[in-house]
């Protein structure tokens, strides 16, 4: 059965006709968001994560037909300027780059909640995300610097999201 | 010698951002499977359910009724066209895309269907039926050596690669090539010792998970073959398909896209052959995008077992050395000769040995193939040496990181295989990790249940030798530049290597080089992109190519300006005359010298290695390697004999990489493959049952996250540069992960007293060998 859903995805409003058990992660890849990717299919990889209304979702193990009306952010779809994606960038966390859109957004949905994270919460929140290239490091650092700077400017919490 | 001692440049031994760093965080980057291609039917791939069984009928008439079903193509059908051809691999021609006569290991492919959708090819892929004869399947390494079934009944070397060129065709044994090392006479030194330690050991098959997926599309473009493919070989692909498909090298066209990592899950034959031949038999677009649990399948880390021994003196000198290494390549031997030799002659250690045997084999079973991975079957051997020697150390009752010292190769030392060693500095790799680690200072005991032990080792690897590398570069007239290479960027940040070296030569600033993702049509030979060699052997080439554009330039300037080239020098404002002091920027040089905008000047290069084929009597070569790896690892940890669980405190991981052409790379990257080795220490492993993979899912293989960093992770860059290297460069990619495992085991041995012998010290072995400690004392 197909049906049309109507998401709005980095705030364009879309029109899409899906089948029953269309993945989100294909849909989204189809329309051209492939900064969402798969990696295990099996939600232990965390590379197809995207924001919906702010909270982490893995894509590939979602239902396409039941995100209608649903607010989705990929990390293609951040703000030029985003805060986390500078901070990213600056302590030079990136390998092969297969895995980092997700933790950008598993990052931007952590300090939403919790601005001022210690290193084992991050760790907590990142635990399902992996990156064989083993870019932990850098990641830690670029969260505790976007969290520092966030702290100094009175960014309100959420604000880039 | 350390970072700041070096004549400063403008490019080499700066930090550069990676070219693509940007791209990569937002996400924009464009994977193989991401790119746009045109459109193509998809394949499901139906897969033989049993590890070694004679094909005897493979019925697809169901499939072929089904929905959006275009073809169903057998091994049979494409080999009543292909013939022999379709049987491909770097070292024996042995695999053939579909199987065809025999199946052999579960999970190898049978049959492929092409059609409209993922979802349709695979429920058709379903309903094909084959009927098996059972053949005995051979499941362990030595069974396999011992036994009397054959993974294969003949072998033909297949002569891709000059290093593999001695292979001969083998018959009625399942050992498809050894190696072995005679210097001096072990046996009779080890009598006379006076210590000794052996040991059996282990290291379990493991795979890769690159964390994108292999990807291949193919189709045929007029009289031509177009293939956009995941690989590190693009340059091999293309020889290979050429020879599947009987075409000239230039009807076939391999393009590549930047890696979602690798680390030699994505090289050789994966995917190709098979799209490859679907596409131009069918004369159809495809694309074969593997799920996971099919990614497991492909390719994984060659399992190892390794019987050795280590003698010492009164005096501490190491007498002798001896190491029987059995690697299980798996249904086809992929590179697994390769991985025989040159892991097979450093399985003693880099250390000064009076006398040392190795017997390296390299053996079939009926298990998926088994191919390169990062380390190249050196971890493995590292495994046992570096158990050993901390052995033989505590047996001397000898601080086991002294005896190391005393013992390590050093500068112009010959090592037991007979080549000497240059731009290895073991020495400074281990007192800088030791030192980072705080080994002299006395070790705080933990409290209650918990256990703290430190532990350290060593690594030594041979880059791949003889291998060839080209590199062509454009300088545009308005002063930038285009670098072709064909060696693959999946992480390592090769394209960035590459630009700052070039850019050192031709006085360029960051981002005035771009390199251009390898595509055969355009970028010339480079042997593989593994092994970390691209930044010796790549860097070298495109070293040459901007020297010469230099050269160029320096030419037309002296031209222009009327005076001799040795009076003129290129700098970042342009081209100087030292004399006249006139300058001339090089865009007004160029346009001067075309009298057009946007042209371009091209200069090319190629970099070769050479070697000393091994003896056939004692497998000693005086160049057996174009350089060598040097590399340590020492750790702080803390056991809970509760749980069984290991917490690393402090890692310190050290590698000598001649020269650091980018530092924070090459830190990147140490960091890198430490992390990927505490996985290789503590629980990463292929679980096999009646050669069936167990743990084939995400859900059951575990990988290292973030929880399993280290309190502190300190990567250490040692530089004693290499007199032919680029700027005095070598690799690092695989350099930290070689040491790693052993170091975490030698700091298990020192907090518990246990000596393991089996990979991975999964907290059950652990609790195990405690509760047997408890009873008996001793190893696990
Ligand atoms: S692909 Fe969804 S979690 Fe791995
Ligand atoms: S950067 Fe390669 S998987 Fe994370």
């Amino acid at each position: 059965m197909s049906a049309t859903i109507e998401p709005t995805v980095n705030g364009v409003r879309r029109r899409l006709t899906v089948e029953d058990d269309d993945l989100l992660l294909d849909v989204l890849r189809q329309i051209g968001r492939t900064s969402v990717r798969e990696g295990c299919g099996v939600g232990a990889c965390g590379a197809c994560t995207v924001l919906v209304s702010g909270r982490s979702v893995s894509s590939c193990l979602a239902r396409a037909i039941r995100y209608d009306q649903a607010e989705i952010t990929t990390a293609d779809g951040l703000p030029e300027d985003d805060d986390v994606i500078e901070a990213f960038v600056e302590a030079g966390a990136m390998q092969c780059g297969y895995c980092i859109p997700g933790f950008v957004l598993m990052s931007h949905e952590l300090l939403a909640e919790n601005p001022q994270p210690s290193r084992e919460e991050i760790a907590d929140h990142l635990e399902g995300n992996i990156c064989r290239c083993g870019t932990y490091p850098e990641i830690l650092a670029a969260i505790e610097s976007a969290a520092r700077r966030r702290s100094q400017s009175g960014v309100p919490i959420g604000e880039t999201t | 010698m350390p970072e700041d001692s070096f004549e400063t440049g403008v490019a080499v031994g700066e930090r550069w951002a990676r070219t693509d760093g940007r791209a990569k965080v937002r996400g924009e980057l464009l994977y193989a499977a991401d790119q746009p291609a045109r459109p193509c039917l998809d394949v499901a791939i139906h897969r033989s359910t049993w590890p070694h069984a004679r094909l005897v009928s493979v019925d697809t008439t169901d499939a072929r009724a089904m929905d959006g079903v275009v073809a169903v193509v057998t091994g049979a059908d494409l080999h009543a066209v292909l013939g022999e051809r379709m049987l491909t691999g770097p070292a024996f021609a042995d695999q053939p895309c579909l199987a065809y006569d025999k199946v052999r290991y579960v999970g190898e492919p049978i049959a492929a269907v092409i059609g409209y959708g993922p979802a349709a090819v695979r429920r058709a892929a379903e309903e094909i039926d084959v009927a098996y004869a059972d053949l005995e399947p051979i499941h362990d390494v030595d069974a396999a050596i011992a036994g009397t079934a054959f993974v294969h009944d003949e072998l033909r070397p297949s002569a891709v690669f000059g290093d593999l060129r001695h292979l001969r065709g083998k018959k009625d044994t399942n050992v498809n090539y050894e190696y072995t090392l005679r210097h001096g006479n072990s046996g009779a030194a080890a009598e006379t010792a006076a210590h000794t330690t052996s040991g059996d050991f282990w290291c379990p098959p493991t795979h890769h998970v690159p964390i994108e997926l292999p990807f291949t599309a193919a189709w045929p473009e007029g009289d031509r073959i177009e293939v956009l493919s995941t690989t590190q070989t693009p340059s091999y692909v293309r020889q290979t398909l050429a020879d599947l498909l009987d075409l000239p090298l230039n009807r076939v066209r391999v393009r590549c896209a930047p890696l979602g990592g690798s680390f030699g899950a994505k090289m050789y034959d994966r995917l190709e052959p098979l799209a490859a031949a679907l596409a131009w038999t069918q004369r159809t677009a495809v694309r074969i995008a593997v799920t996971r649990e099919e990614a497991f399948l492909l390719t994984t880390r060659h399992g190892a077992a390794v019987t050795g021994s280590m003698a010492s003196d009164e005096a501490g000198d190491i007498v002798a050395a001896e190491a029987d290494v059995r690697y299980d390549t798996g249904a086809y031997a992929d590179v697994g000769p390769r991985i025989t030799a040159k892991s097979g002659m450093i399985a003693n250690g880099p250390y000064r040995i009076a006398n040392a045997t190795v017997r390296s084999r390299c053996v079939y079973t009926n298990k998926p193939s088994a191919g390169p991975f990062r380390g190249f079957g050196v971890p493995q051997v590292t495994w046992a040496h570096e158990s050993l020697i901390d052995e033989l150390a505590r047996a001397r009752d000898e601080d086991p990181a002294a005896f190391r010292r005393r013992n390590l190769l050093r500068e112009g030392d010959v090592a037991v295989m007979g080549t000497t060693m240059h731009s290895a500095d073991f020495i400074s790799c281990l007192d800088a990790v030791t030192g980072a680690v705080g080994w002299d200072a006395p070790l705080e005991p933990a409290a209650g249940r918990l256990r703290r032990g430190r532990g350290v080792a060593v690594g030594i690897k041979a880059v791949l030798t003889p291998t060839i590398s080209n590199a062509t570069l454009q300088l545009n007239q308005d002063g930038s530049a285009t670098l072709l290479i064909s060696t693959v960027d999946m992480g390592q940040g090769s394209d960035t290597i590459m630009a700052q070296i070039a850019a050192e030569v031709l006085c360029l600033g960051e981002g005035q080089v771009r390199v251009v993702t390898a595509d055969t049509d355009v970028t010339p030979y480079d042997t593989i992109t593994a092994g970390s060699r691209s930044t010796y052997h790549t860097g070298n080439a495109v070293r040459l190519a901007a020297e010469k554009m230099r050269d160029r330039l320096i030419g037309l300037a002296a031209g222009r300006l009327s005076v001799e080239t040795t009076d003129i020098k290129l700098t970042s404002d342009g081209v100087v005359s030292t004399q006249t002091q006139e300058t001339l920027t090089v865009p007004d040089l160029l346009l001067g010298h075309f009298g057009a905008r946007g042209t371009t000047l091209t200069t090319e290069a190629d970099f070769a290695t050479s070697w000393a084929p091994y003896d056939k009597e004692t497998g000693r070569s005086p160049q057996v390697t174009e350089h060598w790896f040097a590399g340590a690892a020492a750790v702080q940890l803390i056991v809970d004999t509760a749980t069984g669980r290991v917490h690393i405190e402090h890692l310190a991981v050290a590698g000598d990489v001649g020269r650091a052409i980018n530092p924070a790379l090459v830190e990147q990257q140490l960091t890198g493959a430490a992390v990927m080795g505490i996985g290789h220490a503590l629980f990463d492993e292929l679980v096999f049952d009646e050669g069936q993979i167990t743990n084939g899912t995400l859900l059951d293989y575990q990988l290292p996250s973030i929880k399993d960093m280290p309190d502190r992770i300190t990567p250490i860059v040692i530089q004693s540069p290499h007199r032919s290297g680029p700027f005095g460069a070598k690799g690092v990619g695989e350099t930290a992960i070689i040491p790693l495992a052993p170091a975490i085991s030698n700091a298990v041995r020192d907090a518990i007293g246990i000596r393991f012998t089996r990979l991975p010290l999964t907290p059950e072995r652990i609790i195990t060998a405690l509760a047997e400690q408890h009873t008996e004392g001793g190893t696990a």
